[in-house]
């Protein structure tokens, strides 16, 4: 009950702290007003998102297969794509590409989180560099995301400003344009220098291997283009059968991520290439002559057998669920542990098999079912909280299903 | 996963999931002493339809005498650091938690069972014909489910069938959402053939609620708290406010966004109280706040835990002129 014991002290400390449900209070109201407003602006997302939930359903019970097609139209493309079981296989993988001693700039990955990438490529003596700035606040101050989009969701401007005046060693004001200013100034080199840049994916059309990447800042369009090699982690999890699936979940999630439409999607689907001296193809022209895509099991095609958890793999990761959660508004991300809130303990117990912790963050669910109602693939999170208790205590009957 | 253990319950819901199994209700308190509200009301002992009254107001005293213990424990922080069972733990303080339950009914009912009162007096204004089991009502045991005691779920929900059906109970009617949920969704599952319907009480006089002519004393400003297993787990957001629009001298306003579907929880869902009262009463104050931006001297809801959680947040926020009344007591104050 140790992990229980941590775990209550480590929420209730952050239930205390005012700052961050003032934090919270504001961010909930703001993404409520922008996600009303992007739904009233293109309401066929709603129905759109009911296709995404058929296409996810179907997709999750062959994930195997779809990584096997898109491996296959990687390598097609002149990429090369792996097939990780475990996290430890992913890891190595990435190991053999990365080596030791390379300046790594990163874009924002839960996967990567998930598997603590950052952690482990600078204990190997690489140089890595988060380049989303709520990402890049949070490697520098130590900490762990807070929220799967807003990592530093937690942290008020004031605080921003002090740690970048210890990084740069000039007094900088709380002022938010400076601080921005700031960030891109230190990063900005490091995208030329760096030997290897890293991302993640938010949809993976299997049919051409295309990789959709959505942001708005613009610093994954620079981490995966300026580099010689591109690295990209996916969880399998991520693939759909299409381009034009992908292109469906793509825009349901941003839509849920509160946005009408994001400021960039890359789509990349192989390495650099031109052909325009004598039609002789060369690789690597302006943006990585080495494109490597690992798509990485670890867990998910177990979870995807068990009928009710495996709507945890219907997840889009858009983060609107959070802002509906009770216990998240006062906590933020303590309650959970790579992933948040209910949802996030069926990742605990079920992915990182952390049974204790699972156990702990699955009681803290309410099952109050708000959640549900604001999630584009409708995955009844009580549902899964009830099942999941159920195989905790192990007392191995069905669970009565709740819908 | 490796293979789970009750051990990983925590202590709080495992004290409550005990009490189940030992005492028959989850309050542990004694058995029968929750039924004493209703014995000079003259209701008859068997009947095709039967008002379900469930533990929630029954013992409602109890529970918040229990709770308002744990919390205390729990900021003192001697809970956090404890790994054993509250009853072990009540024990070691010298509380006697049975000796809690006696007192309090030893008050007989009193105004704790007050909505039940009133559920029973409106139904029969409104010509519902009707029985209540008194201590022959079972427990619907619906937190074992939410505890993931799944398998002690199921035996009483087979147990509570054979029961029901042998009493002769063709139909139900519910007031507290969790049993009605329960006894309507849950329970269904594990017995095959279950056929007692279930309706909640505010199905049943948002039905009849057009035969009679209602009036509160007073003007007043009433905001409806949908408590969670109502509203989004039976999809009851619109009877009760049909009911209050029908009240002559209520105003009724939402909160800005929270209200049906998207309504807040009070803090007290799936037995969160248990395993984390302190952060509980925290969720009670925001939400009890987001009721009182509406301007409202009055929240009405219908459930027994949302009406403890709102009056603790009141009372943390010092606010002295609102009210917490359950809907079936707003309804008799109207007739």
């Amino acid at each position: 009950m140790s992990v229980f014991k941590d775990y209550k002290k480590e929420i209730m400390d952050a239930a205390h702290n005012e700052r961050i449900s003032l934090a919270l209070s504001r961010a909930i109201k703001s993404y409520r007003a922008n996600t009303n407003q992007a739904l009233k602006k293109f309401p066929h997302t709603i129905q759109m998102a009911e296709e995404v939930r058929q296409i996810k359903e179907k997709a999750i019970g062959e994930m195997e297969k779809l990584a096997q097609q898109a491996c296959a139209a990687i390598t097609e493309n002149k990429g090369k794509a792996y097939i990780a079981k475990t996290a430890d296989d992913a890891r190595n993988i990435i190991d053999g590409l990365v080596g030791k001693g390379k300046l790594i700039v990163k874009g924002k990955s839960m996967t990567a989180e998930e598997i603590g990438l950052r952690e482990h490529l600078e204990e190997r003596g690489n140089e890595v560099y988060e380049t989303d700035l709520g990402e890049f606040i949070i490697q520098k101050l130590g900490s762990r995301p807070m929220h799967i989009l807003s990592p530093a969701i937690h942290v008020p401007k004031e605080d921003v400003a002090e740690l970048f005046s210890k990084i740069t060693g000039e007094k900088l004001p709380a002022d938010i344009p400076t601080l921005v200013a700031t960030a891109r100034k230190l990063l900005r080199e490091k995208y030329f220098k760096a030997d290897i840049g890293m991302s993640g994916a938010n949809v993976v059309a299997a049919d051409t291997g295309t990789l959709f990447i959505i942001e708005n800042e613009g610093n994954i369009r620079l981490a995966t283009g300026a580099p010689p090699v591109h690295i990209a982690l996916v969880g399998m999890e991520k693939l759909v059968p299409t381009l034009g699936d992908a292109y469906k979940v793509a825009e349901v999630t941003w839509r849920y991520a509160n946005y009408t439409v994001p400021s960039y999607v890359s789509l990349i689907s192989g390495p650099s290439k031109t052909g325009d001296i004598e039609k002789v193809t060369t690789y690597g022209a302006h943006g990585p002559a080495d494109f490597h895509v690992v798509f990485m099991d670890a867990g998910r095609t177990s979870l995807a057998k068990n009928p009710i958890l495996r709507q945890a793999l219907y997840c889009l990761r858009c983060g609107g669920c959070l802002y509906e959660c009770p216990v998240f508004a006062v906590t933020a991300g303590h309650f959970g542990d790579k992933y948040f809130a209910g949802i996030g303990a069926v990742w605990a117990a079920m992915l990182s098999e952390d049974v204790e912790k699972g156990a702990a963050v699955a009681y803290t669910c309410l099952t109050c079912g708000r959640c549900k109602i604001r999630c584009p693939m409708k995955i009844d999170t009580p549902e899964m909280i009830v099942e999941l208790r159920r195989l905790i205590v192990g007392d191995g009957t069905q669970a009565t299903p709740l819908s | 996963m490796s293979k789970g253990t009750k051990g990983l319950i925590p202590p709080g819901l495992a004290y409550i999931a005990d009490n189940f199994t030992s005492k028959g209700n989850i309050l542990g308190a004694s058995k029968g002493s929750g039924a004493k509200w209703a014995k000079d009301l003259g209701l008859p002992k068997r009947s095709d339809t039967v008002f379900f009254a469930g533990c929630g107001y029954q013992y409602s005293a109890e529970l918040e005498a229990l709770s308002s213990l744990i919390r205390g424990m729990d900021k003192s922080r001697i809970g956090a650091e404890s790994s054993m069972g509250i009853a072990t733990f009540g024990k070691k303080l010298g509380v006697d938690f049975g000796g809690v339950y006696r007192r309090v009914a030893a008050r007989g009912g009193g105004s704790d069972a007050q909505p039940l009162m009133d559920a029973v007096k409106v139904l029969g204004k409104l010509g519902v014909q009707f029985g209540y089991l008194a201590e022959d009502e079972p427990c619907c045991a619906g937190l074992l489910h939410y505890v993931g005691l799944e398998k002690e779920f199921s035996e009483n929900a087979q147990r509570l069938y054979g029961k029901l059906k042998s009493l002769g109970v063709k139909r139900i009617i519910g007031i507290v959402p969790s049993c009605t949920y329960t006894l309507r969704n849950l329970i269904p599952h594990s017995v095959p053939g279950y056929d007692i319907e279930v309706k909640h009480f505010s199905e049943v006089v948002r039905e009849k609620i057009n035969s009679i002519e209602l009036r509160f004393p007073r003007e007043v400003k009433v905001v409806y708290h949908d408590p969670c297993q109502l509203g989004r787990y039976l999809g009851l957001t619109e009877e009760p406010r049909q009911i209050l629009r029908a009240i002559k001298g209520i105003e009724l306003v939402e909160t800005e966004w929270t209200h049906g579907e998207w309504a807040t929880c009070c803090g007290g869902g799936g037995g969160f109280e248990a395993v984390f009262p302190e952060l509980s009463q925290i969720l009670a104050v925001n939400r009890t706040r987001e009721l009182l931006e509406t301007g409202a001297k009055m929240i009405v809801t219908n459930c027994p835990g949302c009406i403890l959680q709102l009056r603790a947040g009141l009372k943390e926020l010092k606010v002295e002129d609102v009210e917490v009344l359950d809907l079936a007591q707003v309804i008799a104050m109207a007739m």
